[in-house]
Formats: C-alpha cells, sequence, structure tokens
C-alpha cells in the first residue's frame, strides 16, 4: 500500500531523478540528506515480539517491521533471559528471512543422491511423496523410521516426540555438536542434580573460568555478557575479579584481569590444585569439613604437583585459591574448551567442586539450581518433552550412522540447523552412511550439507515467520516462556515441521492421529496454553510470559558434601614425533558450529582476536611458528590422523606455545555461495572420540602437524588499516 | 532546541563481541563489500572494534576499542571538504554528511586520523529480496559518496519529533542508537552533553575519561572509559 507520506517521498524521488537524469540508478526511496529537509517525515513501524532461534540460548527479540517487512531485530526489554540486548548473530537472523538461496518451493531429487541437484516440485506431490513413504513403512516397519534433528524445545518437541512415539519408532535422536553432557555429568555427580545451573555472574565478586568462552559462545552469551558489564561496573565498591585458565587467548580471556595459559585438558587439575589449597590452608567453612576429600585423593594435587601437569607457577595456584576463597561470592565455571576432551566431565567437575566449596552454591553471586519445568506440572510426564536437558547426542548419533550401514532404517526425517554432515568428526562418514538410507526427507530453508544428501527437501519458514514456543536453557528463574510468533507474513511457500506432521498424523489414523489431534501447530500451542491459564494475547504482545514471583531454586543435595571427582587425563590421538603440535578448537563468534556462515554480514564480521574475515585461519604461537619456519600469513595445510585441510597463519602472541587453535564454522562445500569454498573444515582433522564421563564429542582430543603450502588468496585482516594505529598512539 | 550529543564506551564493560558492529549495518544500509573488496581495506562498517596487542611485562593482552565516529568539534574532515558535503550541524552538533553534495575528493578520509570513514567504491547491490530488509529511515549511498557513522541520527530525529508532538524535552536515554541499544555488556553510552543530568554528561566527569588520539586537539565527543586495571597476579 502506497500511502500519503510515501507518495510523496515517491514524488520526491521523481523530480530529482528528473533534475539529475544522467546518475544511474537512482535509489527507491530517496532520502539524500543525511539529516533530511523538515518535510520529509519518518514513517511508522510496528514492534512485534518474539524469540531468536539463530542458537539455542532462546534471547527475546523486538522485531521492527515496516510495510509488511521485518527491518531490524533489537533484544526483548522485558525478556529477562537478555534485557533487550542481542548478539551479533541473532542481529543477522534477517538476513536468513531474506536470504536469495533460501528455498522457496518443494525440492525434489533430480540427479544421483548427493549430487545437490533438485527440482522443485508442488507442496501437493511432496506431501504424498512423505506420506506414501511413512504409510508404507507404518504397515511393514514402522521402527525403521529415523528422525535425527537439532535439540529443540516446547511444542514443536513435543509434537516431534508424540508423533515418533504413536508411529512405533525409537530412534528419535538430536543432536548438538555443543551439548552440555559434560556440564550435566560434573553437576551430577559433584552436587547430585543434572542440570545446567544459572551463573550469577552480575553480583558476583571473583569469577574463574576454565577455558570457557562464554562471552562469545556457549550456553547464553547475551545473558553472561550482561552480567559481565554489570560485575564490572555497575556497584559503587565492587569491581568483580575476573580470572581465567585456557589453552588458548580468547576473546573471554582477553577480557580477563589474568590470563593464565595452561595445557589443553589439564583444566580439572588446575581446578583441584586450587582445591586442595583451599583444604590445606581450610580457607572457607566447606572447605575446613571437607577432609573426606583430602583422603580421597585431594592431598596429591600439591601446587607443584598441579603446576607440572598444567604449566602454571604454584605461586599462581596459591595466590588465585587464596582469592577465590576470600572474596565471596565467587562463580567458579568452565566451558566447551574443557568439557570437548577425553576428560572433559573431570575437568568440569573440577570447576563444580570449587563451588561447593567456596560456598557458592544457592547464593547470590554464586551459582543456583532453578525449578525448571514448574510450569509445565500440567503434562506429567510429558513436561519433559518441552524442556529436555541440552545433550549432545553423540552416542546416539555414532550409533545411527551404525544402524544406517546395517540397513535398520528404511526411511529417515532430518530437521535443524546443527547441520550433521558438516558437524560430525569426517572419520565417522555420516554423509556416506545417510546416503545408504533409501528415503531421507529433510525439513530445511537452506541446502547445507546434510539437506543436500536427501531425496526430497521440504521448505521450512526462518524463526521470525513461525510460531512457537520455548523456554531458555538459562538465564531466568526457570520458569520464562518465551512466546514466538511470525513477525511477517511467511516470505516463501514454506510450512512448520510441526504442521507437517500433525497433518501427516492426521493422514495416518489410528494412533498417530490420536497423539496429534490439532488441526495444526498454531491451535496445538494455543489450546496447550489455554489450559494452563495463560493469557495468550497478553504473552504474545510481551514476548512470553515473565513470571514476577519465581520459584525458588532447588537445593543441591550433595552441595555440602560434595565428592571428589574421579581423576581422569586427556588423550590425544596421532604420534608426537609425526604430529608434534595439540590442536585446539573452538566455535567461531560469528558462525557458532556453521550455521551462521552463510550470512554475509557475519562471514564480514571480524574476529574479535584476530580481526580476520570471510575465511579460516589457524592460530600458532610466535615462538612455535618461528621454528616450524612460519610466518603470519603463510598458507599451510593442517595434518591430523584423521584428515587435513588448509587454512593461513595467524601469529597470535598470546595462543600457549605447542598449541595451535582453529575456529569451527567454515569450511562448507554446500550452504551457499557465502560459506561454500572459504578454507578447510576443522570437523574434518577430529577423531570419533567422547569424553569418557558423558560421553559428549571430545573435539580437543588429536594432535596435527603444519606444513607450508602455497594457497591461493590470503587472509583478510582489518587490523591497522592506516598504519598509525598502534595501541601507544591512540591514547 | 539545541543539543550536543555524545558517546561514552566503557572499555571496562567491552568485550569485543561484535554485536555493535552487525546492529550499526543492520540499521544503517550499510552493504557488504565481499572477501576482495575487504582485501583492499575496502570494508564498509561505519563502527569497527579495532584490535590492539599490548605487552605487560611477560603477558600479551589483546584490548578491543569499538571506533566509531568521534564527531569532532573541531573536525579535520570538514575544514578540507570543498564543498561542504560533511559540516558541522548546528542543532545537534553532530559530524554530518550531506551525501548528494559529496564529490568524493575522499580529503575528508584522508584527513581522518581515527579512519572511521568510509567511501563508495562501487554502486553496492543488495541481492533480492535482501534488499526488503533495508531500514527505510535513510537512503542507501551510490558510487563516488562517503560516509561514515552519524550517531543513528534518524533515530535522533525520531526523538525530536515524538518529543515535539507530546510538548516535551527529550528524556535522557529516548534516544540510543543501534550499537547502544543492542551492546550485551552495556559498554556504550548515549545521550545530550547539555542536558546536565544526563548519564552522559555525568560520564564524562569519570576520571577514568579519555580520548582518542586526545593530543591532536580535534576534541572528539565519542570518548571512552579507560580499562580498570584489576590487582593483577
Amino acid at each position: 500500500m502506497l500511502d500519503r507520506r510515501d507518495f510523496l517521498k515517491l514524488g520526491g524521488a521523481t523530480a530529482f531523478a528528473a533534475l539529475f537524469g544522467g546518475c544511474d540508478r537512482i535509489p527507491k526511496k530517496i532520502i539524500p540528506f543525511v539529516i533530511p529537509p523538515e518535510n520529509t517525515a519518518l514513517g511508522e513501524s510496528l514492534w512485534y515480539a518474539s524469540a531468536c532461534r539463530q542458537c539455542p540460548a532462546g534471547c527475546g527479540i523486538v522485531v521492527r517491521v515496516s510495510e509488511g517487512r521485518a527491518k531490524k531485530i533489537e533484544g526483548n526489554p522485558l525478556h529477562p533471559v537478555n534485557r533487550g540486548k542481542l548478539c551479533a548473530r541473532g542481529q543477522a537472523g534477517l538476513q536468513a528471512l531474506y536470504h536469495p538461496e533460501r528455498i522457496g518451493r518443494p525440492l525434489k531429487l533430480s540427479g544421483p543422491r548427493g549430487s545437490g541437484k533438485f527440482a522443485e516440485t508442488s507442496w501437493e506431490e511432496a506431501l504424498s511423496i512423505l506420506l506414501t513413504g511413512l504409510k508404507k513403512l507404518q504397515a511393514a516397519a514402522p521402527a525403521s523410521l529415523l528422525m535425527l534433528t537439532e535439540p529443540m524445545r516446547g511444542h514443536r518437541n513435543l509434537v516431534a516426540a508424540r508423533f515418533m512415539r504413536a508411529f512405533g519408532s525409537p530412534h528419535r535422536i538430536a543432536w548438538d555438536p555443543f551439548g552440555q553432557d559434560a556440564l550435566l555429568a560434573a553437576n551430577e555427580a559433584v552436587f547430585g542434580i543434572r542440570d545446567v545451573p544459572e551463573y550469577d555472574i552480575a553480583n558476583a565478586r571473583y569469577l574463574l573460568s576454565f577455558s570457557g568462552d562464554f562471552l562469545e559462545t556457549g550456553i547464553s552469551p547475551v545473558h553472561y555478557g550482561r552480567a559481565y558489564g554489570q560485575m564490572r561496573q555497575s556497584r559503587p565498591t565492587v569491581r568483580g575479579k575476573f580470572v581465567h585458565f585456557g589453552p588458548r587467548l580468547s576473546m573471554t580471556a582477553a577480557n580477563a584481569d589474568v590470563f593464565l595459559p595452561i595445557a589443553p585438558g589439564s583444566e580439572g587439575a588446575a581446578a583441584l590444585g586450587i582445591a586442595h589449597v583451599m583444604v590445606r590452608e581450610k580457607l572457607t567453612p566447606s572447605a575446613a569439613a571437607a577432609a573426606s576429600l583430602w583422603a580421597a585423593g585431594l592431598s596429591r594435587m600439591t601446587p607443584e604437583a598441579v603446576g607440572k601437569a598444567t604449566g602454571l607457577l604454584p605461586s599462581d595456584i596459591e595466590a588465585v585459591a587464596h582469592e577465590f576463597a576470600g572474596n565471596a561470592p565467587g562463580i567458579a565455571m568452565a566451558g566447551d574448551g574443557a568439557a570437548g576432551c577425553t576428560n572433559g566431565t573431570y575437568n568440569l567437575a573440577g570447576a563444580a567442586l570449587l563451588n561447593a566449596l567456596a560456598g557458592n552454591v544457592g547464593r547470590q553471586g554464586g551459582i543456583s539450581f532453578p525449578n525448571r519445568l514448574a510450569a509445565f506440572s500440567r503434562f506429567g510426564a510429558d513436561a519433559a518433552l518441552l524442556l529436555p536437558p541440552p545433550e549432545s547426542g553423540f552416542a546416539s548419533v555414532r550409533d545411527s550412522v551404525e544402524k544406517m550401514r546395517k540397513g535398520t532404517y528404511r526411511m529417515a526425517l532430518l530437521s535443524g540447523s546443527t547441520n550433521p554432515a558438516f558437524s560430525l568428526p569426517a572419520p565417522l562418514k555420516f554423509g556416506e552412511a545417510l546416503l545408504s538410507v533409501p528415503q531421507v526427507v529433510s525439513f530445511a530453508s537452506f541446502l547445507d550439507e546434510t539437506a543436500s544428501l536427501s531425496d526430497l527437501v521440504l521448505p521450512v519458514p526462518t524463526f521470525l515467520e513461525e510460531w512457537g514456543d520455548d523456554i531458555a536453557p538459562a538465564g531466568h528463574a526457570g520458569d520464562a516462556l518465551s512466546m514466538l510468533q511470525p513477525v511477517v507474513d511467511p516470505f516463501r511457500d514454506t510450512r512448520q515441521m510441526p504442521d507437517i506432521l500433525i497433518a501427516a498424523a492426521r493422514e495416518l489414523g489410528g494412533a498417530v492421529a490420536a497423539a496429534l489431534p490439532w488441526a495444526g501447530f498454531r491451535e496445538c500451542l494455543e489450546k496447550s496454553y489455554a489450559g494452563m491459564g495463560v493469557n495468550l494475547e497478553a504473552a504474545r504482545r510481551d514476548g512470553g510470559v515473565f513470571p514476577g514471583k519465581t520459584p525458588a531454586p532447588r537445593t543441591a543435595p550433595k552441595a555440602q558434601r560434595p565428592s571428589l571427582p574421579v581423576a581422569a587425563e586427556a588423550e590425544f590421538e596421532g604420534d608426537p614425533a609425526r604430529y608434534p603440535l595439540f590442536l585446539h578448537v573452538y566455535p567461531s563468534i560469528a558462525h557458532s558450529d556453521g550455521r551462521g556462515a552463510n550470512l554475509s554480514w557475519l562471514q564480514e564480521l571480524p574476529d574479535p582476536v584476530t580481526t580476520a574475515v570471510w575465511r579460516n585461519w589457524v592460530e600458532v604461537n610466535p615462538k612455535t611458528a618461528e621454528t616450524l619456519g612460519l610466518a603470519d600469513g603463510d598458507g599451510v595445510v593442517v595434518a591430523s590422523p584423521f584428515g587435513s585441510m588448509e587454512a593461513f597463519v595467524v601469529v597470535h602472541p598470546a595462543t600457549a606455545p605447542g598449541v595451535v587453535a582453529l575456529p569451527l564454522g567454515q569450511g562448507h562445500t554446500r550452504y551457499g555461495t557465502n560459506a561454500a569454498n572459504r578454507g578447510g573444515n576443522p570437523f574434518s582433522l577430529l577423531p570419533v572420540k567422547a569424553d569418557r564421563g558423558s560421553g559428549a564429542p571430545a573435539r580437543q582430543s588429536t594432535r596435527v602437524s603444519l606444513a607450508k603450502a602455497k594457497l591461493a588468496g590470503s587472509l583478510v585482516r582489518t587490523v591497522n588499516v592506516e598504519g598509525q594505529w598502534k595501541y601507544e598512539n591512540i591514547l | 532546541m539545541k543539543h550536543k550529543w555524545a558517546m561514552v564506551i566503557d572499555m571496562d564493560r567491552c568485550t569485543g563481541c561484535g554485536a555493535c558492529v552487525v546492529a550499526c549495518v543492520a540499521e544503517n544500509n550499510t552493504p557488504t563489500a565481499g572477501e576482495e573488496e575487504a582485501g583492499k581495506g575496502r570494508l564498509m562498517q561505519w563502527l569497527r572494534v579495532s584490535r590492539f596487542w599490548k605487552k605487560e611485562g611477560e603477558d600479551t593482552r589483546a584490548i578491543f576499542v569499538p571506533t566509531p565516529c568521534m564527531h569532532c568539534e573541531k573536525a579535520p574532515c570538514e575544514i578540507v571538504c570543498p564543498v561542504y558535503a560533511t559540516y558541522h550541524d548546528e542543532d545537534d552538533q553532530v559530524n554530518a554528511m550531506v551525501y548528494n553534495r559529496c564529490i568524493g575528493t575522499r580529503y575528508c578520509a584522508n584527513n581522518c586520523p581515527y579512519s572511521v570513514r568510509v567511501f563508495n567504491w562501487w554502486n553496492h547491490q543488495w541481492e533480492k529480496p535482501l534488499d526488503e530488509q533495508l531500514n527505510p529511515d535513510l537512503s542507501v549511498r551510490s558510487r563516488g559518496v562517503m560516509e561514515k557513522c552519524t550517531y543513528c541520527i534518524q533515530r535522533i530525529r525520531r526523538g525530536k519529533e515524538t518529543a515535539l508532538k507530546e510538548g516535551r524535552k527529550i528524556r535522557d536515554g529516548e534516544v540510543v542508537p543501534a550499537c547502544a541499544q543492542t551492546c550485551p555488556p552495556g559498554a556504550i553510552l548515549f545521550g545530550d552533553l547539555l542536558d546536565p543530568d544526563s548519564a552522559v554528561s555525568r560520564m564524562v566527569k569519570d576520571p577514568r575519561l579519555f580520548k582518542l588520539m586526545e593530543h591532536l586537539g580535534t576534541e572528539p565527543k565519542t570518548a571512552y572509559l579507560k580499562k580498570q586495571k584489576g590487582p593483577g597476579r
């Protein structure tokens, strides 16, 4: 619709075009001055509340919509997770909505499987292919249906789970390369609660981080980032101190007051060294009462012994222990770098034990375990389906690959952005195994590596066009519900996966239809929340239901008497003579596991530490680089016993010697022009290894070698544009 | 109604995450340069997070400095523009650009000590339907035109219009540029220095305050609060 204001604007534009006819490509809407003249008025917009699905953190968003088009995503100020703030990936959600390469119609394979050649087809035909397959399976062997998705929460998980259960197949798997298995296992061992804790960083006086890049990636980066700002500067007399242990100076580590480099996989030892000093000196009441830990083996973790294992100075361990104990409340947290080792659970349990010893559990400025699911008790046994534990599903995925090869599955339904054909270790050969499944149907917005292997692709809307609900895994008292609503009319001819499943169930009839008794997913949500007494209109206006009165957190049964984590050493594949360097991989702040790589805003967001854009790199310590005869910007082949890839060297002055670091996320072969062919995929270097305590994928578990190679192109970085940009000059 | 808009960036809160960069790109219709152009130093972002390596005894530290336009009161870019395309706005005290006056001499960029100006070497294209995202409150810029951070002048104007309609003064915190709006740790603060009660007016009295390349005498209105030095080891 053209209203009067726009008519005037366009009129102005035409007059302008007539005057300066020689200029080509006059923009459609011209407001040529930065400060336009008085008579051009800004149009009014509407703001719709919803929730972000660019990563699993589940932040609340508000979206500016002007003339039916989404223009800008901002954080929802009412949402307890992010309070109006949003990260770069969330901001870039618009580019997924308007992506030129989005799948707009159902696609049917038109070449050999895996060729990536598809032809558009109608929804009628696509759905009939899906239904024919399902009906055949239902009659013959319902248990040979596989559903492999990203981790889902809320009612879309409920629908998927009920569908599979009623259909009669136990093979429902959710794959998340950054699942929190090790954290769950560690908290179960130390506190007796298998859950993700709530870290009250904002009120902490002392923050210990073990290889946890919590300000970049991880459970809830915006929530923690906001709390970090408050920890530093919102209290008149207290500025929280932040100490980081880890093998690499990440962006998070760069923010620490003290960064202490340690050997990869030695985070647990470092934590127990601190615990040793706390118990030996009886620095806190809990530590004084922990004689049983001392006897169980903590007495052996002397600062000297730990110093040898980690590379730390014994004096640093003593100092950190005294400071941590003396500056309560504090928090010890460990992240992906520590969890992704073969001793991940041990590393995370070490950090958890420090919280118990310092008496940080259940207090303001410490950690607590919220009472989740209180809002959903009405669902009984199905309540857990609305907020499944954030596990990786690695063991199930590996098992499913075996089963694919054995021919257990006749049909597979795939969905989600975790892209297993890209984000699983290459030696697992997931893609090859998937090709042996007779029929593969993907629910996808983009043709990524996984969807390209299917023979039918059903286009799904982006999160800005769909109905839904969500419960964030962290950042609230456990009872905050987010509501998703379409902020724009569906931009492509898409259908939501739960809608397709509900429609399919109706056709299949019997138990399946009875399990999903709704006309569509929207009705499912509305009936469910109406039954809970939720005012849906208000919930959609506010972006969710955020109760002011919060339920009291759960008590941790073992917090007073924690047990000592079972010591475990990190194992690394590869002969040290042939592969002399430890490989440290970390999720990139822009692309995470690779899902952001197709958005140009994120490709062009300089990496915080290296300032590199559009391509992959490998971070090498200056001394290591010198020994290997490598200079900054050189091309290298990074080789592990499992694969090799090309990358450009970035000499990184604060990576531990003997360690090279690679960001995950680049290295796509499919997934559109922005993503494909931008260097190698670090997942291809990784062994199929798991954390012994939890079964999570152990990414930090191989050694590599670097060999100089001539590569086409170069790595683009944005520092020192003009040369005069030296730190000394700006102050 | 006169204003003197200013920005204070607290480096003790800033984590370097880059949310501000993408928020700015989304708000201001900033084109994507692509890898090749980026390699020539032609990234179009109006705000960058500069990273410095700093040697501190044994340790090397990385320091992040978000760098938008400084909106200098004695702006070196303004005095060299032969066509008054970049000028000092009287009402808002911002350093503004008139895109259709710009003839592309790039003298301003050359004279900017902070390297915050970007030049349109091409008519940038938004592959359809990516153009649907463009912010209707401001234009896209054509080839041969210089552009830079405007403190989100369209948001300032919207705030002024709303205040005028409601017959009141602009409230502190009512006008927030996209970068400050999204900044997760709340490192970017924006407000009016002519309002003695505004948060920025208080912040500019902070003893941690410094300005980039203060010795040049450009009198930047974007100021920084020093990263506080913790007790160390």
